[in-house]
């Protein structure tokens, strides 16, 4: 199924998002969502996975649990959040109030060629249905900052997003790299929204 | 429940190392040892599968906390994607802990082939693992794993042996 009468490149909706979360320890998943979130931050100091498909919000929600005193978002890809769908269990057991998830609902694997994602409508029913987590749609940048603004939290943000004219930068980052900046921007201290 | 005194060994190593969390997927075997952590000790989190955990526990090491991860070897097979495209190039150094089926005394015959390949699997991805069989080295194996994987950024894993005792074979 494919997203029809959205253009919204994903590069755009994680930018939105994270100018409504500044200082936010960032996880994304490998593929769009490490290529937007480095996009979209100029290459922050933040925590891009090049590979373990599936384990996105896993990896955001120990972060969250290591540093509560810290704003969390997690930027995965759909086919991505479906690979590790039990982590929205997960999510819900736990239920950090700092973290809040934007994912990138495109209905397609985009990194191996654009193959149709199964039941990505499915999304936002189970989200919605997940107890102690709020969910948000979001169709535009606007609505996407105005989501992440002011979703309670834990919340999921679905971001319908249409990638097809989009290459972005590469997903592909240096681990030792990555990890090193990352631990740095999360020693800081100072309390950020 | 009988908690054995290795169980309280290791129980022990853990929260004498400041481990902050214990992410886990339930296994007799290890029960014995969360029951023995005391209400002090590190925040206990039950996830829904061993890949999950390893990669929940990256996250915490990434943002600088100290998991241990426990699971049965039955999941390794689930754990190998994080562990291998994750925390290995990552360079972040996780201890865990594996609890043996399939191997002496076992009864049921699922269990079996990815019990005798834990070894090899372990070691294909070149993770450094210690075959605890004498319960009388379980506090010391278990402090030099968290040691050696926290100082050195290099994964270990301390292999609960069979003979220990306190596992599914026995009920």
């Amino acid at each position: 199924m494919r997203c029809l009468g959205v253009d919204v490149k994903p590069s755009e909706a994680v930018a939105s998002a994270v100018a409504q979360m500044p200082g936010a320890l960032c996880v994304s998943s490998l593929g769009t969502a490490t290529s937007a979130l480095r996009l979209a931050s100029d290459d922050g100091p933040h925590l891009y996975l090049g590979g373990a498909m599936g384990c996105g919000l896993a990896v955001a929600l120990g972060v969250a649990d290591a540093r509560p005193d810290r704003a969390v978002m997690a930027v995965v890809g759909d086919g991505d959040l479906l690979m590790g769908a039990g982590s929205l269990w997960s999510l819900s057991g736990l239920r950090p109030p700092n973290l809040v998830v934007l994912v990138l609902d495109d209905g397609r694997y985009s990194i191996t060629g654009g193959q149709d994602v199964m039941a990505p409508a499915a999304l936002a029913a189970v989200a919605g249905a997940l107890p102690g987590v709020a969910s948000a749609q979001a169709n535009s940048p606007d609505e996407v900052a105005v989501a992440v603004r002011s979703i309670s939290r834990p919340g999921i943000v679905l971001a319908r997003i249409d990638e097809s004219p989009w290459p972005g930068p590469s997903p592909f980052v240096d681990p030792p790299l990555v990890r090193r900046r990352f631990a740095d921007y999360a020693a800081r201290t100072e309390a950020i929204s | 429940m009988t908690v054995l005194e290795w169980q309280i060994e290791i129980a022990q190593a853990i929260e004498q190392a400041g481990v902050d969390a214990v992410v886990y997927v339930p296994d007799a075997r290890l029960r014995g040892i969360v029951e023995a952590l005391s209400d002090a000790g590190p925040r206990l989190r039950t996830l829904t599968r061993e890949e999950e955990c390893i990669a929940f526990a990256c996250g915490l090491l990434a943002a600088g906390a100290r998991p241990v991860v426990l699971m049965q070897c039955s999941g390794l097979g689930n754990a190998l994607n994080a562990v291998g495209s994750l925390c290995l190039p990552y360079g972040l150094g996780l201890p865990m802990v594996l609890s043996m089926r399939g191997t002496l005394g076992e009864g049921n015959p699922a269990q079996v082939p990815m019990g005798r390949a834990t070894p090899a699997l372990l070691a294909a991805v070149a993770i450094q693992s210690f075959t605890l069989v004498d319960p009388g080295l379980a506090g010391q194996t278990m402090a030099g794993a968290i040691e050696l994987a926290f100082r050195t950024g290099t994964s270990a894993a301390v292999v609960l042996d069979a003979l220990l005792g306190g596992g599914r074979e026995a009920i």
